[in-house]
């Protein structure tokens, strides 16, 4: 077997007065889309920071490609998007995204050539002379996410990509990402956008206050996860169907939005007996369906409470 | 390696396409050269032919030989020369006063075309005896025209009074000596050939040059790294190059923008002395104490340029890391402004240090200033400027300099380093102390 693109081993790192990450292990295969989620706070960018060895773990080590170097010896081969984005206001588009290539050790002629293409494929090309600070926002985004991938890395590491941009600019650059990870290359992105985990990503792990919560394959979470989950939407009676949900010998949790909820059975409930009780309180179902625990319920189980308000925050 | 190019080349490149960087290069020396000619264009009126009226009331040749005089004097050299006067010679026959009153009121002595008679001279037995000339004209106020007639009429007038107690000519030619107070700067047992004026605006030159650079381009770097960390643009730059590295080729970009600047500077200003001391040297009858002085331009040595290079390379990036520790630190380019008052003030110090090194360029205090590495880029070329040393103790202050650099740049390497990804309020000292340790 090949050695895991990325693999961390017990790392840790202490700020003054507080652990941003304690004992993290993460291991990410090669090839495909790898979800690294949390809530705020939970360590996730200084999780990538030391990935990339921008920070040195105090504790615990990294290894990528299974190779010596550290992040920065192996920067020509990693593409980088900080959660932060950041470029210099005053160059040219292009010049900036020549410099960005250098940075990354490639030639002047061919950084230069690279933007180019880029800049074409994201819709910017009758923008490349001009300097940084007419672009949008959205559109310097885009500059920034061309200048993580221009020098085509094998390992693409994203803190919160999709967060700022519109939902079809948004969309765009999923495209772009999920064309990466099916060439083969490997992506890894933090987010706390459930959704696009859920959609996108061959694993993930979830991180919580500085440690990790679980990690693996979607799939097998999911599995592992394994509790019967039923999907409902009902169309009226709110307060009686909440009464039934608060029926601790059916539903073990509940994640409630009103007219519709994901629910997690109680240990030895059967659904019937759940739609019997549903059906009693006359609620109006309009949907009733068992299904695999979505990557939200695990997150908000696994993860806690405490997380919640914050997510609702930002989603 | 290559990274660091990139780094280089991109603030260099970045630096000098910019309007201020136009602006500050070429503005600044038209600038100061404008303001330099600009007067000598306005005084041009006054070197226009004056026309003069002498009238004589003196016994003997005193009128004759003053006239001689100034009919003699000229304006400006070779092909270019005018002459300075244009004379009416009228005797008084012991009527000057009539004769003055009547010129006054007819001619009126009022400036008119090059040559026009706007001036009239009463030289009296007094001219002779007690040197009281009259003068009577528009033109009174110039001091220039009234100290270029007192310089020709002196000696003219002194000459006639030494003939008239029969003085000899060796006598004559005695009295002519002026003082002359040559000083002349030794050093080490030898003679430089060097003036004590030309040494002290020479120091005085270093000095400023010295101060103005280093704070200059210590500031840009400050700005400069400031501005990547509002950019956020750090961050990614920092994940392909070490800390250190982007330090390095900040620092460098930014020097090399000063190099060229300084150059350009430094020949706009040398193209510019030497052609206005030329012009100068056209003009020179026209100083106000007629000795042939024009612009002093101090001698620059070889070694002293140099020693000058030597150190504000050593300052400038002494002082460069200091500022890009500094402008780690801190969030806004304003918030930076308000930190770097220590920084600043050292430059200061060694900047006003000067005055005492003038007076003892080799005393306690400049020794120990010299050994002092904050001081010593500024304390080094000033006293190099005022009394060459030998090549050993510049050795050893530029060792000394290059110590202080070693201990600052690490220090300061690992304040950045730490700084650039910390944003918000600005670091305690202890919690500066913390990011010196962190690993």
């Amino acid at each position: 077997m090949t050695a895991p693109v990325v693999f961390a081993d017990r790392i840790t790192k202490r700020f003054a007065g507080h652990t941003a990450v304690r004992g993290l292990s993460l291991t990410v295969p090669g090839g495909g889309l790898y979800g690294l989620l949390g809530p705020n706070g939970a360590g996730k960018t200084t999780t990538i920071r030391m990935l990339l060895n921008i920070i040195t773990p105090d504790e615990g080590r990294v290894v990528l490609f299974g190779s010596e170097g550290t992040g920065r010896d192996l920067s020509e081969r990693i593409g980088y998007l900080p959660e932060e984005r950041g470029l210099y206001p005053k160059m040219k588009v292009l010049d900036q995204l020549a410099f960005l290539g250098e940075a990354k050790g490639l030639s002047r002629w061919d950084a230069r050539k690279r933007a180019k293409s880029w800049l074409e494929r994201l819709g910017l090309g009758e923008w490349t002379l001009r300097k940084v600070s007419d672009l949008s926002k959205g559109m310097q985004q885009k500059v920034q996410f061309a200048g993580a991938l221009q020098h085509e890395p094998e390992l693409l590491i994203l803190d919160e990509p999709f967060s700022g941009l519109d939902p079809v600019n948004s969309q765009v650059m999923r495209d772009v990402v999920v064309d990466v990870a099916r060439s083969g290359r490997t992506v890894l992105f933090s987010t706390h956008i459930m959704e696009h985990a859920e959609k996108m990503c061959d694993g993930v792990v979830i991180i919580a206050r500085g440690e990790k919560v679980v990690d693996g394959p979607l799939a097998q979470i999911k599995h592992e996860f394994g509790k019967s989950h039923v999907a409902l939407t009902f169309s009226r009676n709110q307060a009686a169907a909440k009464r039934v949900l608060a029926d601790r010998n059916l539903v073990a949790h509940a994640d409630d939005a009103g007219a519709s909820a994901e629910i997690e059975l109680a240990v030895g409930a059967e659904p019937d007996a759940l739609l019997r009780a549903l059906v009693q309180a006359d609620v109006g179902l309009s949907r009733f369906e068992v299904v695999e625990p979505s990557l939200q319920s695990i997150f908000i189980a696994k993860v806690g409470d405490a997380a919640q308000p914050a997510m609702r925050q930002e989603a | 390696m290559n990274k660091i190019l990139a780094v280089i080349r991109r603030e260099f490149i970045e630096r000098v396409r910019t309007k201020s960087f136009l602006l500050g290069t070429f503005l600044l020396p038209l600038m100061i050269g404008l303001f330099g000619y600009l007067p000598q264009l306005l005084i041009r009126r006054d070197v226009s032919t004056r026309g003069l009226i002498v009238i004589n009331a003196a016994e003997g040749t005193a009128a004759e030989r003053v006239v001689e005089a100034l009919r003699a004097s000229r304006i400006g050299e070779g092909d270019l020369a005018r002459p300075r006067y244009t004379v009416i010679l009228l005797p008084a026959e012991g009527r000057a006063e009539v004769l003055r009153d009547s010129i006054v009121r007819t001619i009126g002595l009022r400036e008119g075309p090059p040559g026009a008679p706007d001036g009239l001279l009463i030289l009296t037995e007094a001219s002779v005896t007690e040197g009281k000339v009259t003068y009577l004209g528009s033109n009174v106020t110039s001091i220039r025209d009234m100290s270029a007639m007192e310089r020709l009429l002196g000696p003219m007038l002194r000459e006639e009074r030494l003939r008239r107690v029969n003085a000899d000519s060796a006598v004559l030619r005695a009295a002519e000596l002026k003082l002359n107070l040559d000083a002349t700067k030794v050093s080490e047992g030898k003679l430089t050939g060097q003036s004590a004026e030309a040494a002290f605006w020479l120091a005085y030159i270093v000095n400023l040059v010295m101060y103005i650079t280093l704070l200059l381009y210590g500031m840009q770097v400050m700005t400069a790294v400031v501005e990547e960390k509002s950019n956020r643009i750090v961050e990614v730059l920092i994940s392909s190059m070490t800390p250190f590295q982007l330090l390095l080729g900040k620092v460098i970009g930014v020097g090399a923008v000063g190099l060229v600047q300084l150059a350009i500077w430094g020949a706009t200003g040398f193209y510019l002395t030497t052609m206005l001391g030329s012009r100068t040297s056209g003009m020179e009858s026209l100083a106000v104490d007629g000795t042939a002085q024009s612009l002093t331009i101090p001698q620059v040595s070889v070694e002293l340029v140099l020693v000058i290079l030597l150190f504000f390379l050593l300052g400038f990036f002494l002082y460069s890391a200091l500022y890009a520790a500094i402008g780690s630190m801190c969030t806004t380019t304003q918030e930076a402004q308000q930190a770097n008052t220590p920084v600043t003030m050292m430059i200061a110090v060694g900047m006003i240090s000067m005055f005492g090194l003038i007076n003892e360029p080799s005393g306690t205090m400049a020794r120990v200033l010299t050994f002092i590495p904050f001081f010593t880029p500024i304390v080094m070329p000033v006293r190099y400027a005022i009394s060459p040393m030998g090549t050993l103790e510049v050795l050893l202050a530029a060792l000394d300099v290059v110590l202080g650099l070693l201990a600052v740049t690490w220090l300061a390497g690992r304040i950045y380093r730490v700084g650039i990804l910390s944003y918000g309020k600005k670091p305690s000292l202890k919690e500066l102390w913390g990011w010196v340790r962190t690993r």
